[in-house]
């Protein structure tokens, strides 16, 4: 199995204890992952908002660069994931559509010919590998550990978009049992974290990750896991601006999957990844020791 | 007055001092993603399932679309289209597949076109422009990826070209 990894633009800028935990658990479950060169911005829901042609496009390229590579994509943030997925879809099946796109990425010299697909790490992790073979691959159970998880709107909805796929909300519990720990529910699981809407409308952003960090301390959870680096700022940068700015403390630690996955499988997570954490997770980390 | 109410009225105030244009409804429905417009029943399901409509009555996804069919093309209803998460929540419950959550894009694509974009989006198409990534590391971040073995985050700067054939840079006020 070999994936061209994109990075997106957060995940590399900011969350590179995410990357890290990616590179060696994928290999080590058989996926080889090969850096795109050259690749941008995936496109998000701003940009869409602003400019449909020019969304289409900007996604565009970074699919003619796995293209030429030959390569299916494996994207690691739910933003990318559906945004590139889209497009594809619409170009794929859109001719006209496909004949003006190729005309503005005539500029950059590259044209869209529609022979990969794209898949989120979740998907790969989960039918490519596979819950049995990465059962058989964890060396260090998570038992006893009560997580909650947040899987990020964009993997799952709108359901029609992912009808292929198959997938709801329960995907990530699966996984979380897969590696030993105990996934709770909690309530407006499936309710969006308000990333979104950070930088666009702060306290409405706030106060939906309030709500849900306060349904969260109710669950009595170790910690939480998400599937997105944008629900994984909302909830970790999050806990700090709601401290200061609402006086209300929550201290509840935030991993990515693929951070609890390596954690499983029996790799450390080092120094500059714990770090990285806003809120401290070191207290998963012992526990799990 | 609540807050809910001061909501309401900022709301009804600017339903009774515009003017309808008749022709505001056909022009969203033309616009791309904004299609699912005419199938709208107005039956409120979306209302009652957006996560952003729980906390302020400013914002509900039904009477957004009410008010486009009436023909209030404003700038408020631009504004309180950037409320809206695209969690598409309202998508998955939508018993027309009107695409409330879609019909959004096909509104805020049209403010932008006059310039009307609110500051955090532009910020983020600016960066984009410039350097092909919304999110670029610090100096720090990119001597960490370095010494980690991580390949650096290059800028594109034919994103930029393309932006100016799409007409993209034109909206963001740049050259």
């Amino acid at each position: 199995m070999k994936y061209a990894l994109y990075l997106g633009c957060l995940i590399p800028a900011r969350e590179l204890s995410y990357e890290l935990a990616t590179r060696k658990t994928m290999p080590a479950l058989g996926v080889e992952l090969m850096d795109m060169d050259g690749t941008s911005c995936c496109g998000p829901f701003a940009i869409q908002s602003l400019d449909y042609t020019g969304w289409l496009a900007l996604a565009a390229r970074n699919l003619c660069i796995a293209e030429k590579m030959g390569l299916d994509i494996m994207a690691l943030c739910n933003d990318c994931y559906e945004s590139l997925m889209m497009v594809n879809e619409t170009l794929k099946r859109d001719k006209q559509t496909r004949d003006n796109v190729n005309e503005i990425l005539s500029v950059a010299s590259k044209k869209f010919k529609g022979t990969v697909n794209v898949k989120h790490t979740m998907d790969v992790l989960c039918e490519d590998v596979g819950l049995d073979k990465i059962r058989s691959k964890v060396t260090k159970p998570l038992n006893g550990l009560k997580v909650a998880t947040q899987v990020g709107c964009h993997l799952v909805r709108p359901k029609m978009l992912h009808a292929g796929v198959g997938r709801g909300f329960e995907v990530l519990d699966d996984l979380v049992r897969t590696l030993g720990a105990e996934p709770v529910d909690y309530d407006d699981k499936e309710i969006c974290c308000g990333g979104p809407l950070r930088d666009i409308d702060d306290h409405l952003s706030r106060t939906l990750s309030n709500r849900k960090l306060s349904a969260l301390k109710r669950a009595n959870v170790d910690c939480v896991v998400t599937a997105c680096p944008f629900c994984y700022v909302q909830f970790d940068l999050g806990q700090l601006e709601i401290k200061s700015l609402l006086k209300e403390e929550y201290d509840i630690p935030v991993l990515h999957f693929v951070e609890l996955l390596s954690l499983a499988m029996g790799f450390k997570l080092e120094g500059p990844q714990l770090r990285e954490h806003r809120v401290p997770i070191d207290r998963i980390v012992r526990k799990l020791e | 007055m609540t807050s809910a109410e001061s909501d309401l009225e900022f709301i009804m105030s600017q339903i009774h001092a515009r003017r309808r244009d008749p022709d505001f409804m056909q022009e969203v429905a033309n616009t791309p993603r904004g299609e699912g417009l005419l199938s709208c029943i107005q039956c409120g399901r979306c209302a009652g399932s957006c996560p952003v409509g729980r906390l302020t009555l400013k914002y509900n996804p039904r009477r957004l679309i009410e008010m486009v069919n009436l023909g209030y093309k404003w700038e408020a209803l631009f504004e309180l289209s950037w409320l809206c998460l695209s969690c598409f929540t309202c998508i998955d419950r939508c018993p027309q597949g009107a695409d409330v959550g879609e019909v959004v894009f096909a509104l805020r694509s049209i403010a932008a076109k006059d310039g009307n974009v609110p500051k955090g989006a532009l910020t983020m198409a600016k960066n984009l422009v410039e350097t092909g990534h919304i999110v670029n590391p610090t100096a720090s971040v990119s001597k960490q990826r370095a010494s980690l073995g991580l390949p650096v985050q290059e800028p594109v700067p034919e994103v930029a070209k393309m932006a100016k054939k799409t007409g993209f840079s034109k909206i963001l006020g740049l050259k």
